[in-house]
């Protein structure tokens, strides 16, 4: 057992044995290898369900929605479920002083996609040692670099440290490279336009309209969708370009500054669909633009959702 | 039935003559998994991965969006009979099984379902048996097997360097014309290949009673436990070989009136017109999931109605397992 993992578990049992939350959310071990599941510890003696390890592939602060806003939760947060907790603040749909953040910092999330494709389909059980993942699978034993394992967004990943976090579990990491984040979308922005819109469509039309990503996204959380409203309806719910293309698009654009580049959308789809280079574009777009980088504070407003009245581009008027 | 064999390196040849009289759908490789698809040349296919397709084979029958009918100026212009002879080959008979359990829903006496029964009448589903069932498995903790023949024209057995191919209907005894017979010895064989994958799966749990425990703990905080973590996506219910839940829109931008699928586990699928919501919640939610699947099936057809084929567990992306589910609430005691 990892000794961030026990740490987890004693500064879980410490907070609800002290009455200091009411829930902890973390992850604790599936029936499905490789597959760690969503936890909410409600009791100090359950604290020892908590498991921390490369397979924990959820942003676990998409389950703040779940509680009123009165509920003292306990969040295992990585870098960036801490960054999402706090654009959540900023749109109020948690207050600061209700959310208790049990810092760790993330060496990054194991892609079990990426483990089965080299360890064969049927894995039978993984285990992070020194940097190193050892794997059994029916087809044997195997030994990976556990960089070669990230899942993609976090092979890119620029903060792997919580943000202002109330707890910090385990050793500071170094940041991450952002000439290296930007790789991906530099490679997308010299392509035409043909072979953008090229790009997009093959990635887009294997969607099965699941919302597997809107629903593992932290900052997806409207009470409706816009694809889901029927009076008027805004997008075709029939599978083909219109309504598929609608939804890529305008779900990308509502995360425009708000996205933390989790990639949590990636990891969820079911279908191997990418989405993170539009959102990582329109982050950087917004960085570029407005200086702007979500989720390092609980006040700073996404561009596209402050309003002020000393706007120096008075385009409604 | 009869069985007859061909050498492995004899499929294509086997493939072209089909392809002479009908159109051949079978898996190829699509980014990381494999989905059916008409297929121009037998090489296309790829019947390598033990994992089943990622998309169901249900949707060669019940397309995930079907046009019913279209309209123009006030006119009424029918869809496309969707009547082309297909060869379906390389179903898993997880899914082929699936097919005979939406038979009873879209072929059901006195409402016939014109688009399902026009596909199914237009198709022969050759299947190849899992002599490798995955870990994600488990057909034979629901009443079927690795070797189902159920759904299946034909059932195809890897042994060696050959295929054994046994028709199962007339259908595809047509298939397997002038093809040479097995001997008695290599049926044997057959047999045991098809006998040691089932005698290697595992029980998942004992099916026995689960509906009358579904009933006895609807009420029951279970629910609220299991659906902890569930995000309330579609991801088990589209990529589920037997649910078939729909929903028909007017695509007006187009004329079409579209049937699409559609999920209990979306809020929107059971939102009234008035604004309520009889199942308001994720837990609700699960609960029509698993309880349809094995309580409400098993009232209508006394069959389970989930085949096995591990899809949900494998794609759900926070690590439900509904066998797990199916454990958890046997196992479950009210406090």
């Amino acid at each position: 057992m990892s000794d961030l993992q026990s740490d987890i578990r004693k500064e879980a049992a410490r907070l609800l044995s002290e009455n200091s939350v009411d829930v902890v959310i973390g992850f604790e071990n599936a029936s499905v290898p490789l597959r760690p599941q969503p936890a909410f510890i409600k009791r100090a003696e359950d604290a020892e369900k908590l498991v921390f390890n490369g397979f924990c592939q959820n942003n676990l602060a998409t389950f703040l929605n779940r509680y009123p806003k009165t509920t003292r939760i306990g969040l295992v947060a990585r870098g960036c479920e801490s960054r999402a907790a706090y654009a959540l603040m900023v749109e109020h749909q948690h207050p600061r002083e209700n959310l208790v953040l049990i810092g760790v910092s993330c060496a990054g999330i194991l892609d079990w996609r990426k483990v089965e494709a080299r360890a064969g389909e049927n894995v039978l059980s993984a285990e992070e040692v020194n940097g190193e993942v050892k794997v059994r699978s029916r087809l044997g034993e195997f030994t990976f670099d556990r960089a070669e394992l990230l899942h993609d967004s976090c092979a890119r990943c620029v903060h792997p440290n919580p943000v202002n976090a109330d707890i910090q579990l385990g050793e500071t990491l170094p940041e991450g490279d952002k000439a290296l984040a930007r790789q991906p979308i530099a490679e997308f922005e010299v392509l035409s336009s043909t072979e953008r819109y090229a790009f997009f469509t093959h990635e887009a039309e294997r969607c099965i309209r699941c919302y597997a990503c809107r629903e593992a996204c932290p900052m997806c959380y409207c009470a409706e969708c816009f694809v889901d409203h029927t009076t008027p309806r805004w997008a075709e719910s029939t599978v083909g370009s219109s309504g598929t293309h609608a939804w890529h698009l305008v779900r990308a654009f509502h995360q425009a500054g708000r996205c933390v580049s989790c990639g949590a959308c990636e990891r969820a789809c079911p279908m191997d669909i990418k989405m993170t280079y539009l959102t990582d574009k329109l982050n950087d777009d917004m960085q570029s633009l407005y200086g702007f980088e979500v989720g390092l504070d609980d006040t700073s407003q996404p561009p596209f959702a402050a309003f002020s009245l000393d706007d120096k581009d008075r385009f409604v008027s | 039935m009869k069985q007859v064999q061909i050498e492995k390196n004899a499929l294509p040849e086997l493939i072209q003559r089909w392809a002479q009289s009908a159109q051949v759908v079978a898996p190829v490789k699509k980014e990381s998994y494999t989905a059916f698809e008409v297929i121009t040349s037998p090489e296309e296919i790829e019947l390598e991965r033990a994992h089943n397709t990622r998309y169901p084979l249900k949707a060669l029958f019940l397309p995930q969006s079907e046009v019913l009918f279209r309209y123009h100026n006030g006119e009424y212009l029918p869809a496309e009979a969707q009547d082309s002879t297909r060869v379906i080959f390389g179903a898993r008979p997880c899914d082929a099984r699936a097919l005979t359990l939406l038979d009873t829903v879209f072929e059901e006496e006195g409402s016939h379902d014109p688009y399902w029964k026009t596909r199914r009448a237009a198709a022969s589903v050759v299947g190849i048996g899992c002599d490798q069932p995955c870990e994600s498995c488990f057909c034979t903790t629901v009443g079927s097997g690795p070797f189902d023949r159920s759904g299946l024209d034909v059932l195809v057995t890897p042994v060696d360097g050959k295929y054994a191919l046994e028709a199962v209907t007339e259908k595809g005894q047509t298939l397997l014309a002038n093809l040479p017979e097995l001997s008695a010895s290599e049926q044997k064989q057959v047999e045991e290949i098809q006998q040691r994958a089932a005698s290697q799966m595992k029980a998942a749990f004992d099916p026995a009673g689960v509906r009358d425990k579904l009933y006895a703990i609807f009420e029951s905080e279970y629910w609220k436990q299991v659906q902890q973590s569930c995000l309330g996506c579609g991801v088990c219910t589209f990529l589920c070989p037997t649910c078939f839940c729909f929903d028909i829109v007017d695509e007006t931008q187009r004329g079409e009136r579209v049937r699409n699928w559609d999920t209990c586990m979306f809020s929107v699928y059971s939102l009234e017109a008035s604004g309520h919501n009889p199942r308001p919640s994720r837990l609700e939610r699960t609960r029509q999931r698993l309880m349809h699947k094995y309580a409400y099936w098993l009232d209508h057809i006394d069959q389970i109605g989930c085949t096995g084929c591990g899809r949900c567990v494998r794609y759900c992306p926070v690590g439900l397992d509904i066998r797990e589910m199916i454990r958890r609430a046997q196992a479950w005691e009210e406090a």
